[in-house]
């Protein structure tokens, strides 16, 4: 595949998991990096809802970041009134959810829950939803840590696949 | 949003704030009421700077508005509890509320459907102790709960009423509560409670789930085996005669030939097999007439603490329920809610969450 080259949006679940298989520098180093400032409160240690929880220096994760926005009142008020099912995701998700569908760039997301999947499906923005794993092959970096089923591509393409046909996108 | 949700928060909120429609137009800037009733009843949306107006001007949260996994002007409780401030209650119902409503709304979502029709008992306050029990003693035997009937309560609760049961740890003091919603009926008990306890309050609020219109029940109840008013008195013998029917008691021996040391010893030890607290089942065999009442005043209050036994041990039991979490864990397969909203949902770390999806033996994408 072609290296994405517009802004990748990625949430709490897959900045954990880049933390955890150390691709954090190839990702960041590989892409526009985006997120939210809910996601990025909820990599810090009180607020991964893991256990143990990893250590995450917030200064460190910000520096290689290329944007963290702030999502208004008034965006997340519109996100919701477009989709209500954005209320089935958590804080981080639905906040990087909300900002992203205010973009007209050509950017891409990356978030494996499959609630996260499902809205993206709904929206008629399948083809702007990424595997994390697809992200790094892209940049050429193999994580010599198993990325988790959820991160990888046929994982994302089994559930997308699934998805599509229960929202009658096919 | 998907259904009326807004609207309907709404009307609550102006309703319970005594508002009426004119004001809220005005408080809008919609030229007249006919515009807030049609976003009432979901002819109208609003759009997001109206919503935005509702959170600022009537003192709501946004989440009050948009949030599914809220009872926000509905639901009724009735709370067993010792001791527990209003204060601490009111915040614990909160977080019961968002159990409750999050099932409602997603477990038709995942193919459990909610119940369609609503069983009661024809008991009223004019009725007496002994048809509370008479109602008991037939539950008992109509939904076959067996030789030990408080270990088939929750399940029959579940499976036959469609009433929903969850294991919570709940506040120092609570000891469970009744919940009525339109659609649902749900049952809470703290697991911190022991087993003879916990199962005692089951049976205790599921006579308040069925007589809920007959006997509308206090918002908040001392939490004893012998209750003061007139309801709660009928509810625990209704409580006694389900989890201690004639025949299951009667399996134990001639209760009338023991005393004394005897009496206290065969009442925890059939306490124990029958998974009760030997206290109540003293006053149950009282009331069956197996026990003579000078003989159970002369057991000590002691000689029947924790059933005889020195302490309480054993392991707590899984929180919430099977059928609850089967919707949970579908939910977070389909996609219908994230593992992270979940997790804050249930107030758990997403590796217990996992954990208890194993206790359960049910399959949930948890491996994020």
């Amino acid at each position: 595949m072609t290296r994405h080259r517009g802004p990748v949006l990625v949430d709490t679940n897959a900045i954990l998991e880049c933390w955890r298989t150390k691709s954090w520098g190839a990702l960041s180093g590989g892409y526009a990096v985006q997120t939210v400032d809910e996601c990025v409160m909820e990599t810090q240690t009180g607020y991964q809802r893991r256990r143990p929880e990893q250590q995450i220096d917030e200064r460190e994760l910000r520096g290689r970041l290329s944007a963290v926005h702030s999502v208004s009142p008034l965006e997340l008020a519109s996100a919701t009134l477009r989709d209500g099912t954005l209320s089935r995701l958590d804080v981080g998700e639905r906040t990087l959810w909300a900002h992203a569908i205010t973009r007209k760039d050509a950017w891409v997301l990356c978030g494996p829950d499959i609630a996260s999947l499902r809205l993206g499906v709904r929206l008629g923005l399948q083809n702007q939803l990424v595997a994390l794993e697809a992200l790094l092959n892209d940049v050429g970096h193999r994580p010599k840590i198993a990325l988790k089923v959820a991160y990888t591509i046929a994982g994302h393409k089994t559930t997308l696949a699934t998805l599509i046909t229960s929202e009658g996108r096919a | 949003m998907s259904t009326n949700l807004i609207g309907a928060r709404l009307r609550a909120l102006r309703e319970d704030k005594g508002i009426s429609q004119d004001d809220l137009a005005r408080l809008f800037g919609f030229k007249d009421r006919q515009t807030v009733s049609a976003i009432e009843t979901g002819e109208r949306r609003v759009s997001a700077e109206e919503l935005l107006i509702a959170v600022e001007k009537l003192g709501a949260s946004f989440e009050y508005f948009t949030d599914p996994f809220l009872l926000a002007g509905e639901g009724a409780f009735s709370w067993r509890q010792t001791g527990v401030s209003p204060q601490g209650l009111s915040a614990f119902e909160r977080s019961a509320g968002r159990w409750i409503a999050a099932f409602r709304v997603i477990a038709p979502q995942v193919g459990h459907d909610l119940p369609l029709l609503r069983k009661s008992l024809g008991l009223t306050r004019q009725h007496t102790f002994e048809d509370a029990m008479g109602a008991g003693e037939r539950f008992a035997a109509e939904f076959a709960l067996g030789d030990v009937p408080a270990v088939r309560l929750a399940d029959a609760m579940e499976r036959k009423l469609g009433i929903l049961v969850l294991v919570v740890d709940a506040l120092k003091g609570v000891s469970g509560a009744a919940c009525r919603l339109p659609e649902l009926d749900a049952v809470l008990v703290n697991r911190k409670e022991i087993a003879g306890r916990r199962h005692f309050d089951l049976a205790h609020e599921l006579f308040h789930v069925l007589t809920w219109d007959a006997m509308p029940p206090e918002h908040s109840e001392d939490a004893s085996e012998i209750g003061k008013g007139r309801m709660e008195q009928l509810a625990n013998n209704f409580a006694s005669a389900i989890l201690m029917p004639k025949p299951v008691v009667d399996r134990f021996g001639d209760w009338s030939k023991l005393s004394g040391a005897a009496l206290a010893a065969q009442l925890n030890k059939a306490a124990d097999a029958l998974q009760v607290t030997a206290s109540a089942l003293k006053w149950r065999l009282v009331a069956l007439d197996r026990v003579a009442l000078k003989d159970a005043k002369a057991i000590a209050d002691a000689t029947l603490r924790n059933n005889g036994h020195a302490a309480v041990e054993g392991d707590l039991p899984p929180l919430f329920s099977r059928p609850f979490m089967e919707v949970i864990a579908s939910a977070l397969r389909e996609g219908h809610l994230s593992l992270r909203r979940a997790a804050d949902l249930l107030d758990l770390k997403i590796d217990d969450l996992a954990e208890l999806f194993v206790i359960y033996g049910l399959e949930a994408p948890v491996d994020l």
